[in-house]
Parts: structure tokens; sequence; C-alpha cells
């Protein structure tokens, strides 16, 4: 299939850099978005000064604690003199990143940007989850008193009901992820659990039970980007962004189709044509499906046409999506294993599929050889997609 | 009153919201740690990148390297300043207060903070220095810094 758009320049990933992730850490947002961005431009072998613009990334204001989370964090993202935006599609933002720096260099603005993304999730008390209670239809939902694993928890159940996969299944993807993360120098939640462990923890919303659900996290993770001849002059192995793709579905979560994340393939069907892919669970070789619950990659794994609908369960199962696997996903140990600090973990996937295609992820490097990968983030109001497609 | 709790439909004007965080707890951060105890020792820290210092203390240079702390004594001067006749609810405040920005000779950038003198002597220029609260009251905040008066 030829690509469908046309491009002034083609754009590589060329550098990446990642904090650890941590329940609490001592840096500022702006200290850790510095300390990513600053080892991303080493990695490129770039200064500050060969930067041209800066994409910021982050999830709500609230979680740091700071209005206008973006200006804030610019000074610790290589952010002044020069254009900078903040992009932010909720949990979807993390991908989101790399897809606006992409189109600034795509579209001739900029040779480079540096893209980075942070969340300090520490900040809020008692809870994190708390900065979420705005996100609900004050006339339609808040008057029932719902917190955010509601809506996974149905989504959950529907997904179960409708494929016919049990809870043993599900926990699978916990267990596989956190032992991932075993192998991850900033992992947050890596643990050599059975599917027993997950089914014996705390239950919150039934059917989602606590080793069902990825930490509460800080942590900040950032990329270098840059078009086809500043990229070959930087490296000889850069990672080509072939294809970017975003999509909302239905903003009313009772207005979607819980069991399939559809807001995801039509984001997967935009970024595919683009990198000019036909049948993605042929030609994809390593994938970063996003994770925040053990279900969740099930249904991503399944939006990204990875394969087929209901069928990620029994091919979870057999080894298919193991790191010696066929088709392996969330090597990096995912959100579930290295951590979630929202719009940085979304970056931290793309970040883990550039050391893939280089071959550089050590002991986390999958057997197969690799040529294509995929990672998506999702967020907003559950219903924004967002994907991006490298090679190598 | 909501118009649930006193049941007329015919009062239904608003839907009330509370916000469920109750407060915002904040790690100083690397720089800001040091900067906090220096404070209590009674010194404000900079950043020394190269040959220039900055104020106030960061632990990364406009080029992204780290720097070096280092402290910064002035003496400030007055960049600019402003003088507080109302509080934002329009509460008229017992004594004008001033506000500036001060401007060390020993580094670059500045602060902002109280200047404590007869708002009728304030000017852009006037040499000012930190006066500090009492050691045993000090807690590692900005507010340690009591107020800027007069350098003589």
């Amino acid at each position: 299939m030829k690509p469908n758009i046309f491009v002034k320049d083609k754009v590589a990933i060329v550098g990446a850099g990642l904090t650890l992730f941590r329940r609490r850490m001592l840096e500022t947002p702006r200290e850790l978005a510095w300390e990513a961005a600053s080892q991303a431009l080493q990695s490129a072998g770039l200064t500050l000064k060969d930067i041209d613009c800066v994409v910021v990334g982050s999830a709500p204001d609230a979680f740091d604690g700071v209005h206008l989370k973006g200006e804030y964090l610019a000074d610790g993202s290589g952010g002044f003199n020069k254009p900078v935006v903040r992009v932010y599609v909720g949990g979807g933002t993390g991908v989101m990143v790399p897809a606006a720096a992409w189109w600034h260099v795509a579209s001739g603005l900029c040779n480079t940007v540096l893209a980075v993304a942070e969340e300090k999730m520490s900040c809020a008390h008692p809870h994190p989850q708390g900065v979420f209670a705005y996100i609900w239809d004050p006339i339609l939902e808040r008057p029932l008193g719902p917190n955010l694993i509601w809506i996974f928890a149905l989504e959950m159940r529907r997904y179960m009901s409708v494929c016919g996969a049990s809870k043993e299944d599900i926990a699978l993807v916990s267990v596989k992820n956190k032992r991932n993360a075993l192998d991850h120098p900033a992992a947050q939640a890596a643990a050599r659990i059975t599917v027993e462990d997950v089914l014996k923890s705390e239950t919150l919303v039934w059917p989602v039970q606590l080793l069902d659900i990825s930490p509460v996290s800080d942590g900040a993770a950032a990329l270098v980007l840059a078009e086809e001849k500043t990229a070959r002059r930087v490296t000889d192995t850069p990672v080509w962004v072939e294809g970017v793709g975003f999509t909302l579905d239905n903003t009313h979560w009772f207005n979607r189709d819980l069991s399939y994340p559809r807001y995801l393939e039509y984001a997967a069907r935009m970024a595919y044509k683009m990198a000019g892919i036909e049948r993605p669970w042929k030609e994809i070789d390593v994938a970063e499906p996003y994770d925040p619950f053990d279900y969740k990659e099930l249904h991503h794994i399944e939006g990204l046409m990875l394969a087929r609908r209901c069928e990620a369960p029994k091919l979870l199962k057999e080894g298919y999506f193991d790191r010696d696997g066929e088709l392996p996903t969330s090597p990096s140990g995912g959100l579930l294993g290295v951590g979630n600090p929202i719009a940085a973990a979304g970056v931290m996937k793309v970040a883990e599929l550039f050391w893939q295609l280089r071959y550089e992820a050590g002991a986390r490097q999958v057997k197969k050889p690799v040529h294509k990968a995929v990672a998506n983030a999702w967020g907003d109001l559950m219903q924004a997609g967002t994907v991006v497609v490298l090679s190598r | 009153m909501a118009w649930w709790k006193k049941g007329r439909t015919v009062d239904i004007r608003h839907v009330e919201g509370k916000m469920e965080t109750e407060k915002y707890v904040y790690t100083p951060g690397i720089a800001g740690l040091e900067l906090a105890k220096a404070l209590i020792e009674g010194k404000i820290l900079g950043v020394k990148c190269g040959d220039k210092v900055y104020v106030p203390a960061k632990t990364y240079c406009p080029d992204f390297t780290r720097g070096e702390l280092v402290e910064v004594k002035g003496p400030w001067t007055v960049e600019t300043y402003t003088i507080i006749y109302e509080d934002m609810y329009g509460g008229k405040l017992e004594k004008p207060q001033i506000i500036a920005l001060l401007k060390p000779e020993d580094a670059e950038g500045g602060l902002i903070h109280y200047v404590n003198i007869d708002p009728k002597t304030i000017r852009i220029g006037l040499r000012v220095k930190p006066v500090f609260k009492p050691k045993d009251e000090r807690k590692g905040l900005l507010t340690d810094i009591a107020y800027f008066t007069i350098e003589h």
C-alpha cells in the first residue's frame, strides 16, 4: 500500500531519555523534565543549542498542582527563546507528544524537536484520584459519586462477557508485564507474581483488583526528533516515524462500545495508512499497547489489529505476546510494571520501541528481529486514541 | 441552598461541586532543598554556570548543564517596585506594603520580596539588604527573609 501523505521532511527519533518512575520523587516537575530532556539530548549527541522547537506534554494541571503546567514545565524542557507547544489529551498525551513533534518536523517548520512529557502524581492529597472527580458530568454522573475505576470495571466486565475471557486470562497480562519490568532500570512495580496473586489481591471495584492496576507515579520521559538530513548526520541508526494517528470516539461512555476500543482502531488505521501498513498483525514486530489496566492491553492489542477481536486472551496464554514470542507486547514492562506517570508513561513506551528497534534494549531486547513497531495511548474522557508507528 | 435539599424543582438554578483534592504537597526539588537549608542558615543561594551566577538557585543552567550552588551576598538594588494598598478582596491594608524586584550586584536574575521602608522613600536604584527572621523562627521558606531594608 502506498502512503497517503506527502511530507516535506521525513522524521526520525534520534535520542531518548527517562527518569526513574517512583511513587514520590524529590525532584520538582521541572527538574524531572530537565533530567529526562538532558538525557535524551545526550543520547542524541546534541545540545540544547541544536534544538529548534520544543513540544511539552502533560496530563491535567491538577496532578502537579501547578496551573498552566505547560508554561511551568517549559523551563525544564529547554523551552525558551524558541517555539514551544504543549499538547494535552489526558492519558493519550504520551503518544500525542511524538505525534505533535512529528508534525513540527514533517511540515518543515523545525529541523529538530525536543519532546518532553512529565507527570508528578504524588502532589495531590489524599489521592490523585480526587483530581478525576471533575471529569464527570455534573448532571448525569456526579450525583452517583463515581470514581475513575467505575469506567474500567464496566469496560472489563463487558469485555469478559463479550469475549468469554476469564479473570485468570486477564491477570496473565499483569504477570507478564510486571515480570518484563524486572529488567527495566527505571521500574517502580516490577515483580514476579502469579495469576493467583492477582486474584487474591484486594478487590477495588469488581472485577478490578489491586494487581490489575498500574501504580501512581512521578516521572518524566523525553525524545529528540529530527528531519532526515540531521538524523543521518547524528546517528547511524535513526528510528523513523512512519505514521501517526489520533481519534476521539463518542465522548459519552454510555454511547461507546465498551467491549472494543473503536477510538483506537480509527487512530491505528490513520497511522497504518500513513505508514503503508496493510496487515499490521503480520507486519508489526513489536508493540507497546497502553496498559494502565491488565485488560486494557488485550483491548488495545485488538484495537491495534494485532489480533482478531476477542482473540488476544487466547494468544496471550500461548505465550504469543511474551518477550520471546511471535509478537512481543510491552517488552518494557509497560505501565503495570514500569509505572504510570501519565504523559511520561506514553513517552516511555515510545522510548522503549526506539531502543528495541536499535537493538539497545539490553536484557529487555526481544528475541525476534525487529523492523516495525507500534505504540498507543488512551485517555481524555477515555475516548481518545493516539498511535505512532516506527521503523528502523 | 441547593434545590435537592429544598426538594423544589422550581429552585433548579445550579448544581454544586466540591473539589475532592484537599491539599497539595510539593517536593522542594534538588536545588529547592539546598536553598531551604541555606535560608535557615541566613544565606541566599544562586547557581553558578560558567562565569555567571544566577538567582534564584536552580539545579540546571540555561544551557541545560548541571550548575553549582553558591551563596549570593549582594548588595541588592531595587529594579522596580509597587505599593499595595488593597488585598484581592478589596480589603484595605493596615499599612501599605512595598513589593520589589531586587537584583543582586554579584549575580544575574533577581528575587521578588517585601521592602520594609517608608513608601515615600522607595525609589528605583535604592540599595537594600535582606533581614532574616530570628534563627528559631526560620523554616526553610522564602519568608525566612522577613523583608529587605535600606543598606547603610
